[in-house]
């Protein structure tokens, strides 16, 4: 059980709306990213969610109950934080176990329900460890432990994976992911990662200023993008646009196409241009190819790729995959 | 917000009433606010009112309102007005000079040196001694005219022995002020020192700066709000020293070193005249409140945001 | 060492100060100690020998006796005054110092932790409040204070000093113990929230642990006003209830001039609060001011 609803909710800071009215339904057992940049209300919506700010108006209601005036306490969410927020002064044990004994249950029952999440989070060695004693993945996994044990309606993941190095991140992600799965329980996740977004998500939110640009599963976005900052948010490199008489050719203000979907040739295709600066990442290449009339442009090319700095070489869009915008930024059909 | 239930008891009185609600609301902070007002406030609020009475404890039977009559009584008095002067020499002289053997103390401690913790803790210890006990070894053992190292000193060199505290009463006392007063000084400015990012001091000196333009430059102006927040707390507390004044010279000789605090001191305890003293004590907390309200306004700045 | 690998802060001081700097801040120092050094050494020597010049201030064994600047130190005043009538100065001081301190402790705790809730409102006008009273002129509030503790009946009576210490210091600790509170990660204390914990599991399982440190800096200052207090003392108390400052007081004017046994007793009144600070160094800074410099 879990499904939440947002509706006409706003949050002002004194005078400043981080958050304007904004409706939202969150379905039981879904994977929801709120992703953004950084002051885009993200971390704001998620805490108005959890109860740890009030909402200024609207109202937030999980499973058809309405928890606006709830405490954070009592709505059954459990939440993970960036900085992992582990109680310093106690061991691994009761770190996990504090939810529990604030809900006020036995000792042995605690006990027993404690060693069963530290053995699937692989916790059980460190049980009596200090946080500070631990390496930041194994404070991830804490933390975590603790959001677990107490089975709440939905889990609230604020950045967890930020802090940790980039292979660790990887590894949290997957572990994030199967922990999903397994346990179906609705989760609510915020990062600024897109890559994250699109790989763990069922369901993304695209915020902005604190208005959500879109909503849809990763592929939606990433194929049907709302308008260009969605289409510029969603896709590592980013989608490359093209103004003027390239787009208006296309009877658009502006086209996006993505980088994978440009065709490469050293003889001939639509666009000519000159290769700028090349990136070999082995498995891609990455090109920076300056278009006269198109400006630069990325591409990806699968593989290895032997071309040098100053090389003219010929893009050729791939002519289905074109994304359209209007002037105000938004997307048009798909070329009739 | 929420409308909370109104204790029908504060409803009535607006500004109580208001007061009386948001006590009601903080009951972990209300029982420090209340005893802070009930030991400190309500007696100030004595204080205003017994100096509007003419009051001697030892002629009871006299005591009458006399409206400001106190208040003109003291500033005709010349004693009342030369512990006023008296007050703020020691004030401006003891902050001043103790600020500029704080920051040398404080310059001196800054870099590390063989026994810099031995020699950081001997600086500070004027501060911790208990005040009394600080004039005293003060009088007995530098200024005594007797058994002083000082007078010592004066002989090896072939001078007649001099009594120190009767022939230089005020300067006596502001050098035991600033010897108390000068680590307290340094502890802040210290602080300061070592908030003081390195990178900044060495890319200075990257820059082409000498110590002298370095410590103009950078730390100096780095320093200004840690020795504004030292020389405020610093006049706030040595306007109304009292410890070193009864230790050292008891108010004398004659009224030279009577400051405010030991005349009311006098007033209150050897002529039993409330009413006069209390007026007194009005005008020193009036001229405190001066102080502390720059004071207010550093640390407000110091702390940033607070609601 | 690389630039990343920098000491931390406390320790810092970007260079060992020059030979000639070592020798000057040793003889600054050694300067301003000599009036508690001397009294400290006077103490141990015997009442011929305490007010002689020129001045001893090397201990040395009795058969060494006679080479210039020493002394055979000697236990004897200490004995005296614990013999005498100390003892119950003593404890008068003692009693009035921890009792206050833990008021203050149990009253500014709370407090200091709803100062920085979210929801508490007013606090920038509290915490000014509660400051401008501590720099309220303690003669500015003696004479109702005297006249009051006559009125109940508790002059001379340890009680009057230990409701006037804990209100003393009772300011500063709010402020002090804010400051450390305001530090902790705001992140621990709302998963505390949203794990369950009330304002009253939240201060005392989760913040109070983790600010053991502040509340041991705000015990020591509090104990350091306390314990060398005097006007209020001198007022408010005569016999039964005298605190040791008054017993120095006594001391000089009721037996005449003993050197070397004043020189004890204020020794030993003076140590336990000059040890204290010394422990409590690094914490000074933050509470002389109030907890605005670190």
């Amino acid at each position: 059980m879990g499904h939440i609803t947002l509706s006409n909710v706003t949050k002002q800071f004194g005078a400043v709306e981080v958050i304007p009215p904004l409706d939202l339904h969150i379905e039981d057992g879904e994977f929801v990213v709120f992703v953004g940049p950084s002051g885009c209300g993200k971390t704001t919506l998620l805490r108005l969610i959890a109860g740890l700010e009030d909402v200024t108006s609207g109202s937030v209601a999980i499973d058809g109950t309405d928890i606006t005036g709830v405490a954070a306490a009592q709505r059954g969410l459990a939440m993970v934080f960036q900085s992992y927020a582990l109680y310093p002064h106690m061991p691994v044990r009761d770190n996990i176990g504090f939810p529990l004994r604030m809900a006020g249950l036995d000792k042995a029952e605690i006990a027993r329900k404690v060693e069963a999440v530290a053995e699937t989070l692989n916790l059980t060695g460190h049980l009596d460890a200090r946080p500070g004693q631990m390496s930041g993945g194994q404070r991830q996994r804490v933390a975590i432990g603790r959001a677990i044990v107490r089975e709440p309606k939905a889990f609230l993941f604020d950045e967890p994976l930020s802090n940790l190095d980039a292979a660790l991140r990887v590894n949290m992600r997957l572990e994030i992911s199967e922990l999903h799965q397994r346990l179906k329980t609705t989760a609510i996740y915020v990062t600024h990662d897109q890559v994250e977004a699109m790989t763990m998500a069922t369901k993304i939110v695209v915020l902005r200023s604190g208005i959500i640009e879109q909503v849809g599963s990763p592929m939606e976005l990433y194929n049907q993008p709302r308008n260009l900052f969605v289409a510029g948010f969603i896709g590592s490199p980013k989608m490359n646009f093209v103004t003027g008489e390239t787009a208006a050719q296309h009877g658009a203000a502006t086209i996006g196409v993505r980088p994978e979907h440009i065709a490469l040739s050293k003889d001939a295709g639509d666009w000519k241009g000159r290769v700028g600066i090349v990136e070999h990442l082995g498995s891609d290449t990455f090109l920076h190819v300056t278009v006269p009339g198109a400006g630069p442009l990325t591409v990806r090319v699968a593989g290895e790729m032997a071309v040098r700095f100053g090389d003219t070489v010929f893009l050729t869009p791939d002519a289905n995959k074109i994304h359209r915008f209007d002037a105000a930024d938004n997307a048009m059909s798909r070329r009739p | 917000m929420k409308p909370d239930a109104k204790p029908a008891l504060f409803g009535r009185i607006p500004i109580l009433g208001r007061f009386g609600l948001w006590i009601w609301r903080n009951p972990l902070i209300a029982p420090a606010l209340l005893v802070v007002i009930v030991v400190t406030q309500a007696p100030f609020i004595l204080t205003v009112i017994y100096s509007l009475f003419r009051w001697n404890l030892q002629r009871p039977e006299n005591t009458a309102f006399n409206g400001f009559g106190n208040y003109l009584d003291i500033f005709r008095d010349s004693r009342f007005l030369d512990s006023v002067v008296t007050s703020l020499s020691f004030t401006v002289a003891a902050v001043l000079l103790s600020l500029l053997v704080g920051l040398v103390y404080a310059l001196l401690v800054h870099d590390r040196f063989f026994g810099r913790g031995i020699v950081r803790t001997l600086l500070i210890t004027p501060f911790l001694i208990m005040p009394i006990i600080g004039a005293l070894a003060w009088k007995y053992t530098v200024l005594s005219p007797i058994f002083g190292i000082l007078n010592w000193i004066v002989r090896q060199f072939g001078g007649t022995p001099i009594d120190w505290i009767g022939m230089y009463p005020v300067a006596s006392v502001v050098a035991v002020l600033v010897w108390r007063w000068a680590p307290f000084m340094m502890i802040i400015i210290l602080a300061g020192l070592q908030a003081l990012n390195d990178d900044q001091r060495e890319a200075a000196r990257m820059d082409g700066a000498g110590p002298w333009a370095e410590t103009r430059f950078i730390v100096l102006p780095h320093l200004k709000k840690y020795l504004q927040l030292s020389g405020l707390l610093g006049s706030i507390f040595i306007v109304n020293e009292f410890d070193v004044i009864f230790m050292l010279t008891q108010g004398g000789p004659g009224t030279a070193t009577t400051n405010v605090p030991f005349l009311i001191y006098q007033s209150v305890f050897y002529s039993f005249d409330i009413g006069h003293a209390a007026a007194m004590a009005v005008v020193i907390v009036l001229g405190t409140i001066v102080v502390v309200t720059y004071l207010l306004k550093l640390l407000g700045s110091l702390m940033g945001d607070l609601d | 060492m690389a630039f990343w690998n920098r000491r931390p802060a406390a320790a810092r001081g970007i260079e060992r100060a020059s030979r000639l700097r070592t020798v000057l801040a040793w003889g600054v120092a050694l300067f301003v100690s000599f009036p508690f050094l001397y009294l400290a050494t006077s103490g141990l020597k015997t009442e011929v020998e305490a007010p002689k010049m020129p001045p001893a201030f090397v201990p040395v064994p009795e058969f060494l006796n006679g080479i210039p600047f020493t002394y055979t130190p000697t236990l004897q005043n200490y004995r005296l005054i614990l013999a005498g009538d100390f003892m119950p100065y003593f404890v008068n001081s003692a009693m009035a110092t921890l009792v206050s301190t833990l008021i203050v402790l149990l009253l500014a705790i709370p407090a200091a932790y709803a100062l920085t809730l979210p929801q508490t409102t007013s606090k920038r006008n509290v915490l000014f409040f509660l400051i401008s009273t501590r720099f309220l002129p303690v003669v500015g509030v003696i004479i109702p204070i005297f006249l009051a503790t006559r009125f109940v009946g508790l002059l001379d009576n340890v009680l009057a000093l230990i409701i006037l210490y804990t209100a003393m210091n009772l300011p500063i600790a709010v402020w002090m113990m804010r400051s450390f509170f305001q530090d902790l990660p705001a992140d621990v204390l709302d998963a505390g929230r949203m794990d369950g914990a009330g304002t009253f599991h939240e201060l005392t399982l989760i913040a109070l642990p983790m600010v053991k440190n502040g509340v041991l800096a705000t015990a020591f200052l509090a104990i350091i006003f306390a314990w060398n207090e005097f006007l209020l003392a001198l007022t408010l108390t005569t016999t039964r209830a005298a605190t040791v400052p008054l017993y120095m007081i006594s001391f000089m004017s009721a037996q005449g001039l003993w050197y070397a046994k004043m020189s004890a007793a204020g020794t030993l009144v003076a140590l336990p609060v000059v040890i204290l600070g010394w422990f409590g160094q690094k914490w000074l800074v933050r509470g002389l001011s109030m907890g605005a410099v670190k």
